[in-house]
């Protein structure tokens, strides 16, 4: 009996090894680029061959980025995505940006689509999410880039501070691009990206308390009774006069009050503020002015055209990175379309914001923020949506 | 024949020129650059024109925010000029992302000429004059599209409609 449960054992062992051992049905992979350009193009060759989830059917109608079987983002849908986008821009402000990825990620299908790679070609799943978060950038990032420019123009640039920001995010924008992009699964990006809408949330739940609200109402009270204590005005310009250079300590007189700043710092503010919004896939916009005007303690004239320097730099930068080393692909239509409901979005936002009070905008976003953050956040750590999805 | 066969033969058209290929391949996408420059600044003015009183007045007050601002500073009162930059913050953030909006109407055609552009120069490299650098479809758009700016914002205040916009604001 007892050899006879030694065999059996025996047998099991050496048929479990040699099931182990064998080698699994091999899977047939695509074989070629399907026309498709640069790591996009080498990563679909790699992929498996079927029509299944996680493969590349070459026979499928194409889809996103041209690639067979991807979803084929509807216009109509992008459009009315955007014009939702450009509405929350002109009320709220920055949670548009977010609400751009959500629609990327979720309505689109496309982060779905992306993650459906997980296991079976890797490599593709990370291409994909370089091409998700640039596509963010393409439209909150430029957008803010270009309009940066008119700030600059009103030549109220504390250029020594932008040049020690703007060679700080320079560095973020490579950096970051090279270090992550085809390196970040799509569940990744999708968990830091819920994580950052939950700090966006945080804030806006924050302004919509009663101490958020009660602050807000005493800048205002003040701002009002300084207003009525300033009787003279007609002050002629002076603009910005630097005053002092050093290694440690820049200093610059505006409209004859002294600001000072250390550039090391202000480089590693570029730096981190760049790279979370590389990383992200967002403008830095929404990250330098309370930057700027809460930390560096700048006036919010100088901060305008200082952080429009800054965001024009490392937005270049950024996407030229992800071209140039991540051989991130563009769907330019899907881009034009999205400007086109962005900028009709953003003309209807005016016209409804009287009807709607600021708090309840907040609130609404507040529990938007809420809701995508943790979804994203468990969706991409944990496996699954805590929240439907 | 649909709109779409009739627009895609007028592009192709104006790559046409002077029957030299790399000549031609310029100049068509400099003139397509124009082209967008000329209907994105058209929809800027259009959405100018909606809301104009709203950015008139937003720019107001954040030009009385400003004049404030500078008062606190000679006054030296800290406090006043910390409350008075707090409320041209929010203006800030809305005079801001109006002008992202603003930007995304006159930026929208660039992106479908590059659309267009794609499927017919994605992989070729164009030979940059007197560099020695190739370069592909994207980068020779962008420089068009800005030369093409350059060309078109002193030219601007003469054309017939553009001369009414730019009385306006």
């Amino acid at each position: 009996m007892a050899v006879l449960t030694l065999v059996l054992l025996l047998a099991g062992l050496v048929l479990g090894a040699l099931t182990a051992g064998a080698a699994p049905d091999k899977q047939a992979i695509v074989g070629s680029a399907l026309g498709l350009e640069g790591k996009l193009g080498a990563a679909i060759a790699k992929a498996p061959a079927g029509a299944g989830a996680g493969q590349i059917d070459s026979s499928a109608p194409r889809g996103f980025l041209g690639i067979p079987g991807a979803p084929q983002v509807n216009p109509i849908l992008a459009f009315l995505w955007a014009v939702w986008v450009g509405w929350i821009f002109s009320t709220v402000g920055a949670f548009g940006g977010i609400m751009a990825g959500v629609g990327h990620m979720t309505i689109f299908g496309l982060g779905d689509y992306a993650k459906s790679f997980k296991k079976t070609a890797p490599e593709l799943n990370k291409v994909l999410t370089d091409c998700i978060r640039m596509a963010n950038q393409w439209l909150v990032g430029l957008s803010s880039a270009i309009s940066s420019l008119n700030y600059l123009r009103s030549k109220r640039l504390a250029w020594p501070l932008g040049l020690a920001l703007g060679a700080g995010s320079l560095f973020g924008a490579v950096v970051i691009p090279i270090m992550t992009g085809g390196k970040i699964s799509f569940s990744q990006y999708q968990g830091w990206f819920g994580v950052a809408v939950f700090v966006v949330g945080g804030f806006l739940l924050y302004e919509t308390t009663p101490k958020g609200q009660a602050g807000k109402k005493a800048a205002k009270a003040a701002a009002q009774a300084f207003e009525k204590s300033v009787k003279e005005g007609g002050e002629s310009a002076q603009g910005i006069a630097v005053k002092k250079w050093g290694l440690t300590r820049i200093e610059f007189s505006f409209f004859g009050v002294e600001f000072g700043f250390n550039p090391f710092w202000a480089f590693i503010g570029g730096v981190l503020i760049a790279a979370i919004s590389s990383f992200l896939g967002v403008g830095g916009g929404f990250l330098y002015v309370p930057y700027l005007t809460s930390i560096v303690g700048l006036p919010m004239f100088v901060v305008a055209g200082t952080s429009a320097l800054a965001v024009l730099l490392s937005m270049v930068t950024s996407i030229a990175s992800y071209l140039n080393f991540a051989g991130a692909a563009v769907d330019w239509a899907l881009i034009g379309v999205e400007l086109v409901g962005i900028f009709i979005g953003s003309m209807v936002g005016p016209r409804t914001q009287k009807y709607i009070p600021d708090i309840w905008l907040k609130r609404l976003f507040v529990v938007l923020a809420l809701y995508v953050g943790l979804g994203y956040f468990s969706k991409g750590f944990f496996g699954q949506s805590w929240v439907p999805m | 024949m649909n709109w779409w066969t009739v627009l895609d033969g007028f592009l192709v058209g104006l790559y046409r020129i002077t029957g030299w290929t790399l000549i031609d391949y310029f100049i068509g996408t400099f003139l397509l650059a124009l082209i967008t420059v000329l209907i994105g600044d058209f929809t800027t003015s259009l959405v100018y024109l909606v809301n104009r009183p709203y950015f008139v007045r937003l720019n107001a007050r954040l030009a009385e925010l400003h004049e404030l601002s500078m008062a606190a500073l000679r006054l030296k009162n800290k406090s006043g000029y910390r409350a008075v930059n707090r409320e041209a913050n929010d203006t800030f953030g809305l005079v801001f992302f109006g002008m992202a909006g603003l930007s995304a109407s006159y930026l929208w055609p660039a992106f479908f000429a590059l659309a267009w552009m794609q499927p017919r120069f994605q992989g070729i490299g164009f030979p940059l004059f007197l560099t020695g650098w190739i370069a592909n479809y994207t980068f020779t758009f962008l420089v068009a599209y800005i030369l093409a700016r350059l060309v078109f914002a002193p030219v601007k205040p003469y054309l017939p409609y553009f001369r009414q916009m730019t009385a306006l604001k």
